[in-house]
C-alpha cells in the first residue's frame, strides 16, 4: 500500500502560485534609455575630428519642440527621419533645457535611439 | 525515502516531506523579502512612455533615484536632499574601482516632472564623477513629441 501525504505540498504549491500571481500583477514592466552624461563645459572642450550631432529639447515660441541646427521639429517622426540621414560615428548630444517636461526629454533620447545612434549623451543646458 | 514493510506485511512508501516543506517556505520568505525590496526602490512614478532600448540588459541597478512630478528625490522610499543623493552616489562610485561606467545608475523621473529637476541632478552627478545613467521608461506609445 502506497501512502503519500501530499496535502502539505499542495498547500505550499498553491501558496506559491498565489504569491507569484499577485506579484506579477503588481509590478509593471519597465524599460530603460542608457545615455552618457556630460555638462556643457565638457562638451565644448571636445576636439575630436568628428563633431557630434546636437539635438535640443526646449520650448520654442512657448511650445516644446526639438531643435537640430536651425530646424525646429514638433513631432518625433520628422526628427527621426532627419537624424537617420546624419553621420553617427561621433554620437549625439541631447541638450535638455529646464523648461520642458521629462516626457519630451525621453522622446528626444528615444528618437536618437530609433535613428540608430549608439552613443547618446544627456547634456543639461545651463 | 524509506520503504518498510508494515505490520500486515505490505510495502509502504514512507516519504518524509518535512525538509522539502522547510526549503519551500525558505523560498517563499526569500521571494517575499526581495519583492518588498523592489517595491521600496521603485516609487510610484508615472514614467515616460517610451519603448526604450532595443537590446535590453536584464540587470538590477545598484542605485535607483526616483524624481517625482514636483521634483522631489526619493531613494529607497525616503525623500533625500540633493546633497544626500550626491553623497550616496560618491560612496557607490568608490566601490567601482575607478571605473565610473561600472556604476549602474537608474533615474526614474515622472514624465510630467520639469527637466530642470533632472538637470540639477545631472549637473551634480557629473561633478561627482558619474559618466552615464539610465532613464527609466514604461513601454508604450510616447507622449512627448506626439502632441
Amino acid at each position: 500500500m502506497l501512502r503519500l501525504q501530499l496535502t502539505s505540498m499542495i498547500d505550499v504549491i498553491f501558496l506559491l502560485l498565489i504569491f507569484f500571481m499577485v506579484t506579477t500583477t503588481l509590478s509593471s514592466p519597465e524599460s530603460r534609455l542608457s545615455t552618457g552624461l556630460q555638462t556643457e563645459r565638457d562638451e565644448s572642450a571636445r576636439t575630436a575630428d568628428f563633431e557630434p550631432q546636437i539635438v535640443e529639447a526646449k520650448l520654442v515660441d512657448g511650445a516644446p519642440g526639438f531643435v537640430l541646427g536651425q530646424r525646429v521639429f514638433r513631432d518625433r517622426q520628422s526628427l527621426i527621419a532627419v537624424l537617420e540621414e546624419l553621420p553617427k560615428e561621433a554620437g549625439v548630444f541631447v541638450r535638455v533645457s529646464g523648461d520642458v517636461r521629462i516626457e519630451w526629454v525621453a522622446a528626444a533620447l528615444q528618437a536618437c535611439e530609433d535613428a540608430g545612434f549608439e552613443r547618446v549623451n544627456y547634456v543639461p543646458a545651463k | 525515502m524509506r520503504i518498510a514493510p508494515d505490520h500486515s506485511g505490505e510495502r509502504i512508501l514512507d516519504v518524509d516531506m518535512t525538509p522539502m516543506i522547510d526549503v519551500v517556505f525558505l523560498l517563499i520568505v526569500f521571494f517575499m523579502a526581495t519583492a518588498q525590496f523592489a517595491k521600496l526602490t521603485k516609487a510610484d512614478i508615472d514614467l515616460p512612455k517610451e519603448q526604450g532600448e532595443t537590446e535590453r540588459a536584464a540587470v538590477n541597478s545598484s542605485v535607483v533615484i526616483n524624481v517625482t512630478e514636483s521634483g522631489e528625490l526619493i531613494v529607497d522610499g525616503d525623500a533625500f536632499s540633493m546633497d544626500r543623493v550626491v553623497a550616496m552616489v560618491r560612496v557607490e562610485l568608490r566601490n567601482t574601482d575607478g571605473d565610473p561606467t561600472a556604476l549602474d545608475l537608474l533615474i526614474r523621473a515622472d514624465r510630467a516632472a520639469s527637466a530642470s529637476a533632472v538637470n540639477n541632478l545631472a549637473s551634480r552627478l557629473v561633478e561627482a564623477g558619474v559618466r552615464s545613467w539610465r532613464l527609466g521608461t514604461a513601454p508604450g506609445t510616447g507622449n512627448g513629441g506626439d502632441e
